[in-house]
């Protein structure tokens, strides 16, 4: 199971597939400070990335993986920090 | 090999010939958008669907012929017949390297290198230079790729930076996923890691995001820009499923160049621009560069200027630092916010020409005015500027020499000193026609820029194909319309068609059933059953017989669309001017048939060429038009396709035929004399026969007219030839509609069946005795005041005569290359359609029969060929 839940916490783990969608969707609505930790992820589908851009969870832990930090963890950051869309 | 290379292979054939038919015709009339248009897209599509194959060459060469295509449909090039000799050649090789796909699964491996110079062929007639080709490139760029100011500035720097040093080509994606792609199992977001030159990437909605509670995490709401320096092939060969939600537009590095932030700020000291200026012309990067970065240092990061600086100083930082693309910048920056190229509010048209310097300036502000003309305007200006009269020279050197540069740039040149003595007049404070002549150059820059970015309202199906330039789309799009024709491999309609063959065959084999329940059974009610039954078999076997000869029909155009071609090449190659005519290019016939043609047409129409028509001189001499005709016609005549090949060239003279057959001893002085005009001509069919003096390349070496006579016979046609010398040639071929179900006559001799093709049949009759002539040790009688030479056929088959003396004889009487003959046999038989099979194995070299049928009761007929026997 790539997708590791707590109570506030979803950890990405590996290869995260689009099957992961609808949990972390059920994650993220079930909680009202949602936290993700994204270090362990290495691939992270676009439909996750989607959901994470829509909601807009505190970023727990940057990932670690080169491409996720180059081109996703600066759009989390924004959003986390912002909490506002500009799209 | 692939299922998408072999459905590529034939698809590419068909955009091939349809851009080099479309080519000759645009050759003759070059107004024709339409066609133009044609050909630009067959070569586009073709160039689109290569990218999915490892074939680099391929592909550039298709580019560079798509780029050349592009500039004669921007009207920036007239298209002459050097542009199309260059053309053609180019889809020739790549015709050449798809049967070499088809054939062994990739290129030939000198193909890179062939392809490279083909393309440089190509490119060296594109109007403009590769250098300034991006001075008026942002402006398409920019519209097809507007979004690249949303990309950080930071990220654009860097690329710009990236391809200025390595001159790496840039590509902006735009990928636009529909709702769906997650089902498809797609992962968009996951294909941009996977590009090495990945420079930027922005990730957006393309709608606002529906909120946490309803969003559908299945539905795809993602969109993707990206830039990117990697050669284009790579990029598609990634993007190659989802391709056609993709947008792959190549842009020049200044398209890149976009400065963003805040207004406001003081406006930078003039001394900056005049002394940038100053520099500029001296050529002196370093010494601005280091002005740039002073004044960097002094201006809050966040302004507008502040950016525009900083992309100053990546222009010049270059390794050689683009002065046409540092004057732009500069440009702008004087003039405040005007420079954003990529800002998709302000885009307006471009001024009229303007008229004096002021209006210049906003001509330059809009979007789409391209750097030259922003030079042009900046230099203006400075022309204009008031100011210190001691600086006067050098500023008015410094706008010579940055003229001068853009002059060499574009590939323009003024009269000679032109410019020096201008800007001489300038320096002694008299700038009128300097500032005429920049103004003038200034419309040139804005006409020919004006030309391809507006699309005239009659072109909007072209509008479609560039609007989804390079995307693919229209590949997609021309798929979904033909989706109704089914393409079939030939192998499987032939497979079909024997079959059907075999069927009509085997059906009569009924009626001998039928007779049998008749006599051997007794039972006349089943004979007329059986019969009953057969009628309904026969007529459906019939229809499905025309059925699938409708499929295997092919309209003569299949033949005739490589003659244009042909003509043009021989004729241009002779000096010589032929005008070629088609007429009845619907005509159908067989697929056997129409491709048999080919090689007898080709040797036709080539010496209709090399000695039909006579030069132009001669033919003015003659009182003939200067250009000579050459007319190719089809047109059906029962059961039969005649092609014509006629010209209006100075025809066969029947006294030099018979002077050269005797020459090289195929007939005897008597036989010559002997010869009736007509049978002269006919001579020339005779293998081994030519009547040019010299050898050439085309024709001439005396194996023409014999390769199209056995050509012809040998799908059962034949040739005739007339011709009347001044006046011209023509020949004619009759070839049958179709040869898959033949229709003979059947013979008896002794106690063998034979059959004999019905169009060798002129009739049959009855002879008594008395009257078969017999002269010396031959046999004739007369039939209707003509005298029939009869042969007997047992004679020649070695076969025992059967009723050894009968009151009368029949008699075959059959048209042999020409000539009559009667053949006398025991039993005339009815006629009957078979199936026949080519004689082989053992059989094949055997003379005299032209194949073997089997009939409806089992037994093998054998089909004979009187040619080949008398």
């Amino acid at each position: 199971m790539p997708l590791v839940f707590t109570a506030t916490q979803a950890r990405f783990e590996d290869v995260c597939t689009v099957e992961d969608a609808l949990p972390l969707l059920e994650f993220l609505k079930s909680s009202n400070t949602p936290e993700v930790d994204l270090s362990p992820c290495t691939w992270l589908h676009t439909a996750l990335l989607q959901l994470l851009l829509t909601a807009r969870p505190r970023m727990a832990a940057s990932p670690v993986d080169p491409a996720l930090t180059r081109w996703v963890a600066p759009l989390l950051a924004d959003a986390s920090r912002e909490r506002g869309f500009d799209g | 090999m692939t299922t998408l290379l072999e459905r590529f292979i034939p698809e590419a054939r068909e955009y091939l010939e349809s851009a080099a038919a479309g080519l000759l015709k645009l050759e003759r009339d070059p107004s024709d958008e339409g066609l133009v248009n044609e050909v630009f897209r067959a070569v586009h599509t073709l160039k689109g669907a290569s990218g999915l194959f490892d074939t680099p060459g391929l592909t550039r060469l298709l580019h560079a012929g798509e780029d050349l295509l592009d500039a004669v449909r921007s009207n920036l090039l007239a298209l002459d017949p050097e542009m199309v000799d260059a053309l053609l050649d180019a889809l020739d090789r790549v015709s050449a390297w798809v049967d070499a796909l088809q054939q062994q699964g990739r290129l030939p491996d000198d193909a890179d290198g062939v392809s490279v110079a083909l393309s440089r062929r190509l490119r060296a007639l594109l109007p403009i230079a590769d250098d300034s080709m991006n001075a008026t490139a942002p402006a398409a760029a920019a519209q097809q790729a507007d979004w690249l100011i949303e990309l950080p500035e930071k990220d654009r720097l860097a690329a710009f930076a990236g391809t200025v040093g390595s001159g790496s080509p840039l590509l902006a994606i735009s990928y636009v996923p529909d709702d769906g792609c997650f089902y498809r199992g797609e992962d968009p977001f996951n294909l941009f890691p996977q590009l090495p030159g990945l420079q930027a990437l922005r990730i957006f909605f393309r709608e606002p995001p529906v909120p946490l509670a309803e969003t559908d995490p299945f539905q795809s709401l993602l969109a993707f820009r990206a830039l990117v320096a990697q050669p284009r092939g790579e990029v598609e060969h990634l993007f190659r499923y989802v391709i056609e939600q993709v947008d792959i537009v190549s842009i020049p590095p200044e398209a890149l160049i976009l400065p963003e932030g805040d207004a406001g700020g003081e406006s930078l000291h003039q001394d900056f621009f005049e002394d940038a200026g100053l520099r500029l012309a001296a050529r002196d990067f370093v010494g601005l560069r280091s002005a740039v970065a002073t004044l960097l240092g002094e201006t809050d990061g966040q302004l507008w200027v502040a950016s525009a600086l900083r992309w100053l100083d990546a222009v010049l930082a270059a390794p050689l630092p683009n002065a046409s693309w540092v004057s732009a910048v500069l440009a702008a920056i004087a003039d405040g916010r005007a420079f954003p190229i990529g800002e998709a509010a302000s885009r307006e048209a471009p001024a009229p020409a303007p008229a004096h310097p002021a209006t210049l300036t906003v001509a330059a502000a809009s979007p789409d005015t391209p750097m030259a003309a922003r030079i042009l305007a900046e230099q203006l200006r400075i022309v204009a500027m008031q100011g210190d009269h001691d600086m006067l020279p050098r500023r008015m050197a410094a706008v010579e020499a940055t003229v001068g540069s853009l002059l060499a740039s574009l590939g323009w040149s003024l009269r000679d000193k032109e410019l020096a003595s201008a800007t001489a007049e300038a320096a002694d404070g008299a700038p009128e026609r300097l500032r005429e002549l920049i103004t003038a150059l200034y419309n040139r820059v804005e006409a020919a820029v004006a030309g391809p970015s507006p699309v005239p309202a009659s072109a909007t199906a072209l509008l479609v194909t560039s609007a989804t330039a390079d995307s693919g789309q229209t590949v997609v799009g021309e798929a979904t319309q033909v989706a109704h024709v089914l393409k079939v491999d030939q192998a499987k309609v032939d497979a079909l068609m024997n079959l059907i063959a075999e069927l009509v065959v085997s059906k009569n084999s009924l009626p001998f059933l039928a007779r049998r329940a008749e006599t051997v059974y007794g039972s006349r009610e089943m004979g007329r059953e059986i019969k009953d039954q057969y009628a309904i078999i026969d007529r459906l076997a019939q229809e499905m017989q025309r059925a699938i000869m409708d499929v295997r029909m092919l309209p003569v155009s299949e033949v005739f669309e490589r003659f244009p071609r042909l003509v043009r090449d021989l004729s241009r190659r002779l000096n010589k001017h032929i005008e070629l005519k088609i007429v009845g290019e619907d005509t159908a016939a067989d697929k056997t048939i129409i491709e048999s043609l080919g090689d007898p047409l080709i040797h036709l129409v080539r010496n209709a060429i090399d000695h039909g028509i006579e030069s132009p001189e001669q033919r003015l001499a003659t009182g003939k038009p200067e250009a000579g005709t050459i007319q190719l016609r089809a047109l059906q005549e029962g059961d039969q396709v005649i092609i014509e090949v006629s010209d209006d060239g100075k025809g066969i003279d029947p006294m030099a035929v018979r002077l050269k057959a005797f020459e090289k001893g195929m007939i005897t002085e008597e036989k010559a004399d002997a010869l009736s005009d007509q049978e002269a001509i006919n001579l020339i069919f005779l293998p081994g026969f030519s009547t040019t003096e010299e050898i050439s390349d085309l024709s001439g070496r005396g194996v023409g007219t014999d390769v199209v006579r056995t050509a012809v016979e040998k799908i059962n046609g034949h040739v005739t030839l007339s011709s009347r010398k001044g006046e011209g040639t023509l020949v004619r071929l009759s070839l049958p509609l179709s040869m898959a179900v033949a229709r003979v006559m059947m013979v008896e001799v002794g106690d063998a069946l034979f059959g004999v093709p019905m169009e060798g049949v002129a009739e049959t009759v009855r002879v008594p005795r008395d009257r078969i002539r017999r002269i010396k040790r031959s046999q004739a009688f007369v039939l209707r005041d003509a005298i029939v030479p009869l042969i007997q056929l047992h004679d020649l088959l070695g076969l025992p005569r059967k009723g050894a003396e009968v009151e009368e004889e029949a008699v075959l009487v059959a048209r042999v290359g020409g000539t009559i003959v009667g053949l006398v046999v025991d039993r005339l038989r009815e006629g009957i359609d078979v199936v026949l099979k080519p004689l082989e194995g053992m059989l094949a070299g055997m003379r005299g029969y032209s194949g073997s049928a089997l009939m409806g009761d089992g037994r093998v007929l054998l089909v004979l060929n009187l040619k080949e026997l008398l």
